[in-house]
C-alpha cells in the first residue's frame, strides 16, 4: 500500500498541472499582500468607516494575523478548483492516458489503489494548505507584523488577544484541510464515471457551486436541506475566530464562541469525505474498465 | 505461492461477455499451453480484446471461467497477475515521463526495485537505450510500442499477452516486433498470447492458433494444420488478364485455376510450387504486374463459414 500511495505521489508532482494549483496561490496571495502593503492604509479606513467616532483603535490593525484572515476570506472559495484539477483527474486521467489498463492488471486489488489515489491526492490536497498557510500567514506575519486581531463581524466586532490568534489558525487550517479534503473526495467520486479529466472537474465545480448557491439563500424551502450540504459547513474555520465573553462583556482568552458548530461541521465533512470516498470505491470495483 | 509445473497456462471454459444487447463473446473455449505463442485472430469487433481484459480481470465476465497456471483468476487474482505482463490495444505510458522513469515506476507496481542497469538492459532489449531518458510524449508510435513492451516485461512475467502489437506500426517497426515475440519464445521460454486481425502476421510466429468471429470460436489448432502450405492462394495481376487467363487454361496451372475474377486470378497452389509459377509465366509471355500470396483473413472467414475449410481439413 504504501508503495503504491508513494507512486501515486510521484505520479501526482511529475505532472506540471499540479504546480499550477501552487503557482495560483503564489501569485494570488504575493498580489494581495503587495496591495495591503502598498494601500493597507485605504483598506482598513474603508473597514472601520462604519465605526467612525464610536470606536477608537489604535495600535497596527493590518497586521498580518489580519492580512491572513482576509487572504483566507477570499481564497478558500477558489482553492476547490485547484483541488479539483487533480482529483477529479486521479481516475479519469488515468483511462484518458490508458494507463488504467496496466495499472489494473497489477496484482493490486481495485481498493487498494482506489484508498492509495486518494490517500495521494489528500496529501496534495494538505500540502497545498501548507503552502496557503506559509504564504498567507508566515509571510504576511514577516511582512506586516503582528498585534492583537481586530475582526469586523456582521453586527460586532472581535478583539483577539495577539497570543490567542496563532493557535486558533492553526485549527482553522485544520478545519480547512477537512473541508478541501471534503471536495477532494467529491472530485475523486466523479472522476470514476468519466474518460477524460474536464467533465469530473467542471462537474465538481458545478456541484460545489450550485451547493454553495443553496446554502447562501435564504429561502425556508432550501433551510431544510442547508444542514445536510457540506458546503454549508465549509466555512466553519470562521468559528475559530468567534470568542466568548463574560457577563462583563469581557474576552475569555483561549475560547471559542461556538465549539459545537466546529464539531458538528466536522462530523458532517468527515461523513461526507467517507460515503464520497466508499462509493467511489463501490462503483469502481463493478465496473468494466473499456478505455 | 507455488505455482505448479503445468501443461496448460491458460484455461479458458464458457466464457460470456454480454454488453447490454451485444453479447462481445460468446461461450468461447480455449487452452494456451507452456511455451506457446498462442495466435488469436479475429476481425476488428470478433472479441479479442474483450477476452485480453476478461482475461486482465479488467472486464467481469458475464458467465464462464478462466484458470490461469491452474488456478482461478477469480480466487488467486493477485497471485497469478503478478507472473502476467500486457500490452493491451495501444502502449500505456505515462507521456510526461521518460522511459526509464515508466519503466521503474511499473517495476516499483510489480514490487521490484531494478537497478538503473537492469533498466537500462530491458531498454536495450526493445532498441530504446538511446532514448532512455527521453520524455515519452516525443516518441513515435512504435517507440511507445516497444516501451510498452519493455514495461510489460520488466518483471520477468511467464505468461505475456499483447494484444494487436503492431497496430499503427510502420513495417520495419512490425518486423521488430515479430523478431522480439520470436526472441522472447525461443530465448526467454515464455509463453505468449497475442492477438492480431492479421493473417499473415500471426502465420510467421504462432506455434497455435485460434480464430474467432463475433465473439464464437470458429477454429483453434496448430499453425502448421491452419495455414496449410499446399492451400496457398497466388493473386495475379497482370497487364491483360483476360488473355493471361486463357494461356494458362492452356498449360499444367489449369487444375490450379480459381474461377475467374474481373482484377485478378487466383492460383492454387503449394507454397514451394511458387518459383515454378513464376517460371512458367515468363515462359508463358504474360506480361506480370504483381504476384503475391493472399493472406487474407476474410478470405480465411469466407473460407471457414463457407465449409471449405472443413472439407479440406
Amino acid at each position: 500500500m504504501r508503495t503504491l500511495i508513494n507512486i501515486e505521489l510521484y505520479k501526482i508532482f511529475k505532472r506540471p498541472r499540479t504546480y499550477i494549483a501552487f503557482a495560483a496561490i503564489t501569485a494570488l496571495i504575493v498580489m494581495i499582500q503587495f496591495g495591503l502593503k502598498v494601500d493597507g492604509k485605504t483598506y482598513v479606513d474603508f473597514m472601520l468607516n462604519d465605526l467612525g467616532s464610536t470606536l477608537q483603535i489604535e495600535g497596527n490593525i493590518l497586521n498580518g494575523y489580519l492580512v491572513c484572515y482576509v487572504m483566507l476570506q477570499l481564497l478558500l472559495v477558489h482553492v476547490p478548483l485547484l483541488i479539483a484539477l487533480i482529483a477529479a483527474d486521479m481516475i479519469s486521467g488515468e483511462a484518458n492516458m490508458g494507463t488504467l489498463r496496466v495499472l489494473l492488471s497489477k496484482p493490486y486489488s481495485r481498493t487498494q489503489f482506489m484508498l492509495a489515489k486518494f490517500i495521494a491526492s489528500t496529501i496534495y490536497t494538505l500540502l497545498l494548505l501548507v503552502w496557503l498557510a506559509f504564504l498567507a500567514l508566515f509571510v504576511s506575519m514577516w511582512v506586516f507584523g503582528t498585534d492583537d486581531m481586530f475582526l469586523m463581524k456582521s453586527s460586532y466586532v472581535v478583539l483577539l488577544k495577539e497570543n490567542d490568534v496563532f493557535w486558533r489558525y492553526i485549527g482553522a487550517f485544520g478545519f480547512a484541510a477537512l473541508a478541501m479534503t471534503t471536495v477532494a473526495a467529491l472530485g475523486f467520486f466523479l472522476s470514476v464515471f468519466a474518460e477524460n479529466s474536464i467533465g469530473p472537474i467542471v462537474a465538481t465545480m458545478s456541484v460545489i457551486i450550485f451547493f454553495t448557491i443553496l446554502s447562501t439563500m435564504n429561502i425556508p424551502i432550501f433551510n431544510l436541506v442547508k444542514p445536510y450540504l457540506f458546503t454549508t459547513h465549509m466555512i466553519g474555520w470562521k468559528e475559530f475566530f468567534d470568542i466568548q465573553v463574560t457577563d462583563a462583556n469581557e474576552a475569555i482568552v483561549g475560547s471559542i464562541q461556538y465549539p459545537e458548530r466546529i464539531i458538528n461541521s466536522s462530523i458532517v465533512l468527515l461523513i461526507h469525505i467517507i460515503l464520497f470516498v466508499a462509493a467511489a470505491i463501490v462503483v469502481f470495483k463493478k465496473k468494466d474498465v473499456l478505455s | 505461492m507455488l505455482f505448479m509445473e503445468m501443461q496448460e497456462i491458460i484455461q479458458v471454459k464458457g466464457l460470456t461477455k454480454s454488453f447490454k444487447n451485444l453479447t462481445a463473446v460468446n461461450d468461447l473455449s480455449f487452452s494456451v499451453r507452456e511455451g506457446d505463442v498462442y495466435g488469436f485472430l479475429g476481425q476488428n469487433g470478433a472479441g479479442k480484446s474483450t477476452t485480453i481484459r476478461m482475461l486482465l480481470t479488467l472486464i467481469e465476465p458475464t458467465a464462464g471461467s478462466i484458470d490461469l497456471f491452474g488456478l482461478s483468476l477469480n480466487s488467486y487474482r493477485t497471485e497469478i497477475l503478478r507472473q502476467v505482463g500486457a500490452v493491451i490495444e495501444k502502449p500505456d505510458v505515462y507521456k510526461y515521463l521518460s522511459a526509464i522513469d515508466n519503466l521503474q515506476l511499473f517495476a516499483r507496481l510489480s514490487g521490484l526495485k531494478p537497478t538503473h542497469l537492469q533498466l537500462m538492459q530491458q531498454l536495450e532489449m526493445v532498441g530504446l537505450a538511446s532514448r532512455a531518458k527521453d520524455i515519452v510524449k516525443t516518441f513515435s508510435q512504435g517507440m511507445k510500442q516497444r516501451l510498452g513492451i519493455a514495461v510489460a516485461l520488466i518483471h520477468n512475467p511467464k505468461l505475456i499477452i499483447l494484444d494487436e502489437p503492431t497496430n499503427g506500426l510502420d513495417p520495419q517497426g512490425i518486423a521488430d516486433i515479430r523478431n522480439l515475440i520470436r526472441h522472447l519464445s525461443k530465448d526467454l521460454n515464455k509463453t505468449i498470447l497475442v492477438s492480431s486481425h492479421l493473417l499473415n502476421e500471426i502465420e510467421q510466429i504462432a506455434t497455435r492458433v485460434l480464430i474467432i468471429d463475433k465473439g464464437k470460436k470458429l477454429v483453434e489448432g496448430s499453425a502448421a494444420e491452419l495455414f496449410d502450405p499446399a492451400q496457398t492462394l497466388i493473386e495475379l495481376e497482370t497487364l491483360d488478364n483476360e488473355s493471361a487467363f486463357n494461356k494458362l487454361v492452356q498449360s499444367n496451372w489449369k487444375q490450379a485455376l480459381q474461377p475467374r475474377r474481373a482484377s485478378t486470378i487466383l492460383i492454387k497452389l503449394h507454397r514451394d510450387h511458387i518459383p515454378n509459377l513464376h517460371r512458367d509465366l515468363v515462359a508463358l509471355d504474360i506480361p506480370v504486374l504483381s504476384l503475391q500470396p493472399r493472406h487474407s483473413l476474410e478470405d480465411f472467414f469466407l473460407q471457414v463459414t463457407s465449409g471449405q475449410y472443413a472439407n479440406t481439413h
